[in-house]
This record gives structure tokens, C-alpha cells and sequence, in this order.
């Protein structure tokens, strides 16, 4: 055993420039797969770890002696949202308190983010400040925040406040109704687990082709090691043997790899850490996937990778000889397409049920199906292009799809996996401008208890005016329907300058108005379903992003091998007087046509079915967006392909060159 | 006057290096001889008569020098024999002739025109256009059909698909590949391969065929149907044939024999007498 491992690590060693190349770039494949499937494992324990903080403020009714009133309500100031906890102590309870302060608050205290604090500071009084009655207490610590700029205000009251009698009924969605607590436990909120649902999937999606991409990169380099373990068997190297240099050598380099994978993954943290989700960056340590995933990626990538080898190998084992010949490889059957409609049906019919793990599972099963079938598609497209090509570049393409249809599909699987859900987003998903109309006729609005109507729209008028803001106070005709007992007062503010200075002072002076109401603009209101058609979209363009480089590093690495392991042909050919562009067109045509036809086909698709939810325009912003990435991707992966262009001038340069 | 003279330094090395195998003397006589005997090597009219020829090549690699000054030339579909063990100087010799290479010195000229002289675009259209290549193995593409390998230099010249695979398909019957056209070069035997590769190099109808080593990976049986296919080919397509082989069964197979020995051509003579001397006069 000690023998083989020796004997495998000097192979590693001594296989020449071109093997170290080959085993550079499973490295870096291996490198690439695993700093992205931590990525993958990291935001679901990001999104989950801003679930637990976010906890507190979903107040659960006590069970046994409430000892505090909890009630949250959103409130605006410029184009941020403000979360308002109003808590009133009920009696003393050693250890209970918000997460992030240092004791429970006592009425007519403050407690602010640091965020807000900054805030207050740099805004006049009148605009924000003045909104929290009461002194300043102290500095709500990172346990009680989502994200480091996260503007959250604790504000201390009595019991009998009216703030803590208010049913808070104006925005059910964004508020929580005065509850007694027991402690600050809270549960997981609504929202927070759309997120977290949102943040599986997009795992899955970028999980699928990175485990496609990783398990071929093992078995791409085997595959150039083909010759070399075929020479061991027939001096006389046992199958066992073979197969464990194999093993050892694959996981070796792949061990190498994930630990590369880590340390790249770990320099990236300060940069994906500013990727805006829900309002919000996010704590480094969010991005922090905990000791056991990272020991688990490290254990399993080599383990897989092996695997994959040993998959790869199975040919050399079974004959000495079975690679010495080359053979036209079968064609894909017909039976991955079977395949992927027996995983469509069967799978709804065995699973029942709509919970999480589900749901990801039969993502995944459906994307391991679309795998399936991708390879059978690019081997069509392959014929097609083989059957159309005049020229020779584009014959050479087609030929080789034809020949290699999953390193093909490695390449362009992820874009493809993708390419649906960002077509499909990025044209239904509004850019603001589009939902909240022209900000300056909109003012606000606060609903009133009816009876109260009169008298309060007079005092939201003498407030404004105190306030020097030149409004206008409507109130609504009758009680709305389904609130019967409510009315709406419209304060319209007249457009121009500092309209959003005025509509914060306007916001300032009504505060406390009606206790637990807060007053809002058409746009606040609108707000939360703007923000998760715009994460949809951010998250999208991060899969799409982690699908492109992906891809990108798989063209690269295909592109780079293809020319090692054809680098006697080319170099003859290039020798008999074929341009060396003819070559290099032809590998750019064997990413391109794949990627446009595959890539591009999905964005469209998801582009028409969006269509129909396409209402009165379309969200320019966000084709655009997707179109710039779109192109950016595409450029990348030309680009990485571009890259082996060296390599291919190096390799066929030498003009009488011999097989290894 | 004398190649050798276009490189005193090298004739200097030429001479140290070679002095206790033959007198320097000896060398001499017999490249003047050789000039002599092949009659008219003037440069201005004798040099019509080959169609492929290099004079005073000399080539360095580093300090290595793989070619010391060396004359050579072909005739109209003439077949001639480049021997020479590893390292002689064989392999750049060819390379210079095909414009795969620049000579550092002399020069090379086809059908009167200097080749050593143009840019690498222009010596690739003409090896693609002018010259055809059979080499030791490799040279087809794995994934291409064995019609589609020989069609490749015609598309390359700009034929229709369609057309340059009916010309390519017209070779296999007379080179005994009749059925092969669909089968991938890994389905192919050695001989088999090496005849697509033939068919390959004269599809373009070209003026020269360079082959290095064509039988190199072939057992002796397939090795002399190669030969004998390859010749007879090129002769019957009026191009020339330029064998770079250490074999001389394969050398056999050629009008003209010249030997390579440190980057010079070391004997003439016809086919026979060299074949004899080679093979300890049994031949």
C-alpha cells in the first residue's frame, strides 16, 4: 500500500509539464466546484442564522406569567425601512431582554442600531429623531440585528401606553399586534422562510452543475492518464492496484483542490457579504457555514472526486487494451429523454407534501433529470451543426459535439439550468419606478379611528403646520369597507424641492398621532413586495453569476485539455499548412453554439413565459440587467476559451512533435 | 563553389567532429562529385529541373547544428530517400524543404521560386496548397469520419462541403479503402489509417509529398504495402516524394537514397549501391 502511495505521488510528480498541467487543472476545477458548493451551503446558513435573529420581533403570547408587551410596527425615513419594537415591561425577569441590548427597556427609554443611531445624527431632529420620544440608552448589539445597517429601534413603554393597546390593524403585514411575552424567543417569521425556501432552491440550482462539473474534471484527467495506467496493467499492475494509484492520485489533487477551494472562498467573503438581500449585507460571520459543512465539503469532494475516477477508470481496468483503440463512443440514446419524463411524472406521485426538504428534493431530482437529458440535447444540436457546416471550422465543432456531448453540457449545463428562471425574472420583476408611480403627488397616508376622524385630521393639520410643512389633510368619505370602523387621512404635500425632506418632517410631526399607526407613503406600502421581487431578482443574477463562472471555468479547462489531449493531431495539422485559426474557430464554435442554443434558448423560454404576467410594461431595468449579464457571461466564457489559445500556439509550434 | 563554404565556422565544427571517421578530403570529393554528377547544378538553369531543392541549408538549434550546409534536390515525380540515424539531422532537413522551418542559411526553392524566404501565412497556404504530409501516426483527427479527414484540405481551400467529400471519397477505392469512408480513425487498422492519410495528402494534388516516418508504426508486412502504395500514388499524380526514414527496407522503395550524418548529406549514389553499403553488402 505504502508502495503505490509512493509510486502514485512520483507519477504526480514526474508526469511531465503536460500531466502537471492536467493535474493543475483538476486542481483548480476541484478548487472553483468547492469554494461555490460552500457558497451554496453558506447562504442557506446565512438566510437561516438571520431567521434566529430576526426571531425576537415575532412575539409568541405567553404561556405561563407574561413579563413584557411586545408590538412591532415599519416605519420610513428617506427610501429605508425603520423596524419600531415598542416594548412595556410587566415585571421584573432576570435574563430576559431583547437580544442585543443589556437589560429589558424602561418606559420612556431608547435603544438603537448603531445604524440608526448614525442616523439620527446626521438628519435634523425633525426629520427622524423626534419620531423616538424619550432618552437614548444604548446600542443594540449585533445579536438583535439582521444585517450591520439595519436601522431598529427599541423603544421602552408603559403597559397602559395606548401604543400597547393598538390592534394595529393599518398594516397587518408589517406589524405585530401588542402581545404578552414571556421572553424574547420569538419565532421564525413569515418572510424569513419564504427567504429561506428562495435561498434552497437557489442551492440546488447552482449545486446540480457543480457537482456535473467537479465529477468530470476528475474523470477528464483520468481520462488523459488512460494510456499511462493501461501501460502498468500490462506490465503486469494488478486491477486493485491500478485502481488505487488511481484513487490516490485523483484524491490527492482533490484534496489540494478543496483546500484551495476554502481559502478562495474565504477571500471572497468580504465581497459577498455586500450582496444586498432583504434591505441588507450581511455579518462575515453569517457566510461562516460552521466547522462541520466545511469538514463535510472537504471529506466529500475528494471522496467524490475519487469515485468519479474510479467510474472513469472501469474501462482501462477491465482491458489493458480498452483504451489503446479509439472508437466512435455510442451514441446517447433515446433513453435519457425517457428517463427525464418518468422523473417528471414519478416524482410528484411519490412525494406529497409542500415542506421544505421537499421541495429542494424534487428540484433537485428534476434538475438531475434535465442533466440527464442536456448530453442528448447537445449531441442533437451536434448533428445538426455537423449536417449544416460548410466550413471546415464548424464540421470540426459539430464533430466534436457529436464525439464529447457531456463535456459540452458540463460547460453550458449551468447557464441552461438557470437561464429559465433569469429569463423568467428578469422580465417580470419591477424596477420601482414602475410600481410607485411619481413619487411627488403621492404624500402620505394614516389611518384614523372613524369616530376620532375629524378631531385628528385638525391636529395632523396644526402638527404639519408647526412643523412648517405646507400640507393638505384629507379624509376619506366613508369607512373603508372591511374596516369599518377606520378612515384614511391623505396628507398631500406639494411636489418640488426637498420633497423627501418634508415627507420625513411630515412623517416626524405625525408620529404618535394615532398611537400605533404609523403614517406611509403609497410607495411604503408597496414596499415589500417590491423588495422580494427585487431579491428574486439579486438572487437570480448571483445563480446566473455562480452558473457563468462556472461555466467559464469549465470552458477554460475544456478548452485547455481538449488541446492537450488532441495536441499531436493539431500540431500535424498544423504542420500540413491548416491556419491555426481554423483550429481556434472551431473550439470557440464548440462552446458557442451549445451555449446560445442551450443558454440562450432557456432565457428566451423564461422570457415568453413571463410574458403573459407582463401587465402594462415591460421592466426595462431588469432586461437590462439581465441582458448585460447575459453578455458578460458569454464573454467570460469566450474569454476562458480564449485563454488555451497559447497553449494551442505552444503545442503545435514544435514542429516535429512526438507522442508522449 | 562548394555549400560547405557558406558556413566556414560550421565547416570547421564539421571537420573536427568528423575527422577520425572519414578525411575531410574525402567529403569534399564527393559533394563536388555529387555536384558534378548530378550534372548542371548551376543555380540558374540546373535548378529548373528539381522541383523542390535547398541549397546550402543551414540550420542551429542553440548550439546544436542540425544542418551544416546541405544540397539536395527532387525531381519530377521522383521518390527520394532522406536516411540518417536519430539525430542526424534527417527530420530538420525535411522540415526546411517543406517551409516548416526557416533555414538560418541557403536557401529553398520550388519550381524556381524561393519558399525559405516568405512569411508563415504565406508557407502555410502553400504547405496546404503545394505539399502533402503522411506522417508516423496521429495526424488524423479522432472525431472526424476517415472521408472527412481527407476532405478537410479542400474545405480548408474553400471547396463546398459537399464537393471536397466527393473528391475525397473518389481516393478511397484506388487505395483499397472502399467501405472505410464512415469509420473514425480509431476504427481504423495502423495501415488503414496510414492510407486514409495518404489519400489525404495527395487529395490537394499537390506538387510534393513529405513523408516522416510513414511506416514507422507499422509491422513490416503493412509497412511495405504502405511504401509501395505511397510511391505508386504519388508517381501516378505526377508529385514528388521526399521519405524521411532510418530504415532501409523502406528507403528501398525509392529511386534516390542520401544519407544524413551530423547535418550533412554524406553519400550519394543511387538507390542500390547505398542500400548495399547500408545493409553489409548483402542487399
Amino acid at each position: 500500500m505504502r508502495n503505490l502511495l509512493e509510486l502514485s505521488w512520483r507519477l504526480l510528480r514526474g508526469g511531465g509539464r503536460q500531466s502537471m498541467l492536467g493535474t493543475g487543472l483538476t486542481a483548480a476545477a476541484v478548487a472553483i466546484s468547492s469554494a461555490l458548493l460552500v457558497f451554496a451551503l453558506a447562504a442557506n446558513v446565512a438566510f437561516a442564522a438571520r431567521a434566529d435573529r430576526e426571531a425576537w420581533r415575532n412575539p409568541v403570547e405567553a404561556k405561563g406569567t407574561p413579563v413584557a408587551i411586545e408590538a412591532t410596527a415599519k416605519d420610513y425615513v428617506r427610501d429605508r425601512i425603520i423596524t419600531v419594537v415598542d416594548v412595556a415591561p410587566l415585571r421584573y425577569a432576570p435574563g430576559v431582554r431583547p437580544p442585543g441590548t443589556d437589560r429589558m427597556p424602561r418606559p420612556g427609554e431608547v435603544w438603537v442600531s448603531p445604524g440608526l443611531a448614525e442616523l439620527m445624527r446626521e438628519l435634523p431632529a425633525e426629520q427622524l429623531a423626534a419620531r423616538f420620544p424619550g432618552k437614548v440608552a444604548g446600542t443594540i448589539g449585533d445579536d438583535g440585528l439582521l444585517f450591520p445597517d439595519e436601522l431598529v429601534a427599541v423603544v421602552g413603554r408603559t403597559a397602559a401606553d395606548p401604543a400597547m393597546a393598538a390592534s394595529r390593524a393599518d398594516h397587518p403585514l408589517t406589524s405585530t399586534p401588542p402581545t404578552k411575552i414571556s421572553d424574547f424567543a420569538g419565532r421564525a417569521g413569515d418572510e424569513t422562510v419564504v427567504y429561506q425556501i428562495m435561498a434552497l432552491i437557489a442551492s440546488v440550482l447552482m449545486v446540480v452543475p457543480l457537482l456535473v462539473f467537479g465529477g468530470a474534471a476528475a474523470r477528464l484527467t483520468v481520462a488523459r492518464r488512460d494510456q499511462r495506467l493501461a501501460a502498468l496493467r500490462l506490465v503486469g499492475a494488478t486491477p486493485w492496484q491500478v485502481v488505487m494509484m488511481t484513487v490516490a492520485e485523483a484524491v490527492i489533487t482533490a484534496f489540494g483542490g478543496a483546500v484551495l477551494g476554502l481559502v478562495l472562498y474565504g477571500a471572497a467573503v468580504p465581497l459577498l457579504s455586500r450582496i444586498e438581500m432583504a434591505d441588507g449585507s450581511w455579518f462575515a460571520a453569517d457566510l461562516w457555514p460552521g466547522i462541520l459543512p466545511v469538514l463535510g465539503v472537504l471529506l466529500a469532494v475528494p471522496l467524490l472526486v475519487g469515485l468519479s475516477a474510479v467510474i472513469g477508470l472501469r474501462r482501462v481496468v477491465v482491458s489493458p487494451l480498452g483504451v489503446a483503440k479509439r472508437e466512435t463512443p455510442p451514441a446517447m440514446r433515446f433513453v435519457r429523454v425517457v428517463a427525464l419524463f418518468v422523473i417528471l411524472i414519478a416524482v410528484p406521485l411519490s412525494f406529497r407534501g409542500t415542506s421544505t426538504t421537499v421541495v429542494a428534493g424534487v428540484l433537485g431530482l428534476a434538475f438531475l433529470g434535465v442533466n440527464l437529458v442536456g448530453p442528448w440535447v447537445v449531441g442533437v444540436i451536434g448533428r445538426i451543426t455537423t449536417r449544416t457546416a460548410r466550413r471546415p471550422a464548424r464540421l470540426l465543432a459539430g464533430r466534436r459535439l457529436v464525439d464529447d456531448p457531456k463535456s459540452a453540457w458540463r460547460t453550458v449545463s449551468g447557464v441552461a439550468l438557470t437561464g429559465f428562471i433569469a429569463g423568467f425574472v428578469g422580465l417580470l420583476s419591477p424596477s420601482s419606478d414602475l410600481l410607485g408611480g411619481p413619487p411627488s403627488t403621492a404624500g402620505l397616508r394614516l389611518v384614523v379611528p372613524d369616530a376620532q376622524a375629524a378631531a385628528l385630521a385638525e391636529q395632523a393639520g396644526e402638527r404639519l403646520s408647526g412643523a412648517g410643512i405646507d400640507a393638505h389633510v384629507k379624509t376619506s368619505g366613508r369607512p373603508e369597507s372591511g374596516r369599518a370602523k377606520e378612515r384614511t387621512l391623505t396628507i398631500s404635500l406639494p411636489p418640488g424641492d426637498g420633497y423627501t425632506m418634508r415627507i420625513d418632517t411630515a412623517r416626524t410631526a405625525l408620529a404618535g398621532l394615532v398611537p400605533g399607526h404609523v403614517a406611509t407613503s403609497p410607495m411604503d406600502d408597496q414596499w415589500q413586495g417590491i423588495r422580494l421581487l427585487d431579491d428574486v431578482r439579486t438572487g437570480t443574477l448571483v445563480v446566473l453569476g455562480v452558473s457563468f463562472l462556472v461555466a467559464i471555468a469549465s470552458a477554460g479547462i475544456t478548452a485547455a485539455s481538449s488541446v492537450l489531449d488532441r495536441r499531436q493531431a493539431y500540431a500535424l495539422l498544423r504542420l500540413a499548412g491548416t491556419p491555426l485559426e481554423v483550429l481556434d474557430r472551431a473550439r470557440r464554435t464548440e462552446t458557442l453554439v451549445p451555449l446560445a442554443v442551450m443558454g440562450g434558448g432557456s432565457i428566451l423560454i423564461g422570457m415568453f413565459c413571463a410574458s403573459p404576467f407582463v401587465y402594462a410594461a415591460m421592466s426595462v431595468s431588469g432586461a437590462v440587467t439581465l441582458l448585460t449579464s447575459v453578455a458578460v457571461g458569454f464573454a467570460g466564457v469566450l474569454g476562458a476559451g480564449a485563454l488555451s489559445r497559447p497553449l494551442l500556439r505552444s503545442v503545435t509550434a514544435n514542429p516535429a512533435p512526438r507522442p508522449d | 563553389m562548394s555549400p560547405v563554404v557558406t558556413a566556414p565556422g560550421l565547416r570547421h565544427r564539421y571537420v573536427f567532429t568528423r575527422v577520425d571517421f572519414r578525411p575531410m578530403r574525402d567529403v569534399d570529393d564527393q559533394l563536388v562529385g555529387r555536384s558534378g554528377r548530378e550534372g548542371g547544378r548551376g543555380r540558374v538553369g540546373g535548378m529548373s529541373e528539381f522541383v523542390l531543392s535547398g541549397h546550402g541549408l543551414v540550420k542551429r538549434f542553440g548550439p546544436a547544428v542540425a544542418l551544416a550546409g546541405v544540397d539536395v534536390g527532387i525531381g519530377r515525380a521522383e521518390a527520394l530517400a532522406i536516411m540518417g540515424p536519430s539525430g542526424s539531422g534527417k527530420s530538420t532537413l525535411l522540415h526546411c524543404l517543406a517551409g516548416i522551418m526557416k533555414p538560418d542559411s541557403g536557401e529553398v526553392r520550388l519550381l524556381g521560386e524561393r519558399i525559405d524566404t516568405m512569411g508563415e501565412r504565406d508557407r502555410s497556404t502553400l504547405r496546404r496548397t503545394r505539399f502533402g504530409f503522411v506522417f508516423q501516426f496521429g495526424q488524423l483527427l479522432p472525431e472526424l469520419p476517415a472521408d472527412e479527414n481527407v476532405a478537410l484540405p479542400l474545405m480548408l481551400g474553400g471547396m463546398t462541403r459537399g464537393r471536397a467529400v466527393q473528391e475525397a471519397r473518389a481516393w478511397f477505392g484506388p487505395l483499397g479503402l472502399g467501405g472505410m469512408e464512415g469509420r473514425r480513425p480509431g476504427e481504423l487498422s495502423g495501415g488503414q489509417a496510414q492510407r486514409v492519410a495518404i489519400a489525404r495528402a495527395l487529395v490537394t494534388r499537390p506538387a510534393v509529398i513529405f513523408a516522416d516516418e510513414p511506416t514507422g508504426a507499422l509491422d513490416q508486412a503493412t509497412g511495405h504495402e504502405i511504401m509501395r502504395i505511397l510511391v505508386e500514388a504519388t508517381k501516378h499524380n505526377g508529385a514528388s516524394l521526399v521519405v524521411v526514414t532510418h530504415d532501409p527496407e523502406v528507403a528501398r522503395w525509392c529511386d534516390r537514397v542520401v544519407e544524413v550524418r551530423d547535418g550533412m548529406i554524406l553519400a550519394p549514389g543511387r538507390r542500390q549501391d547505398h542500400i548495399r553499403a547500408l545493409s553489409g553488402g548483402n542487399a
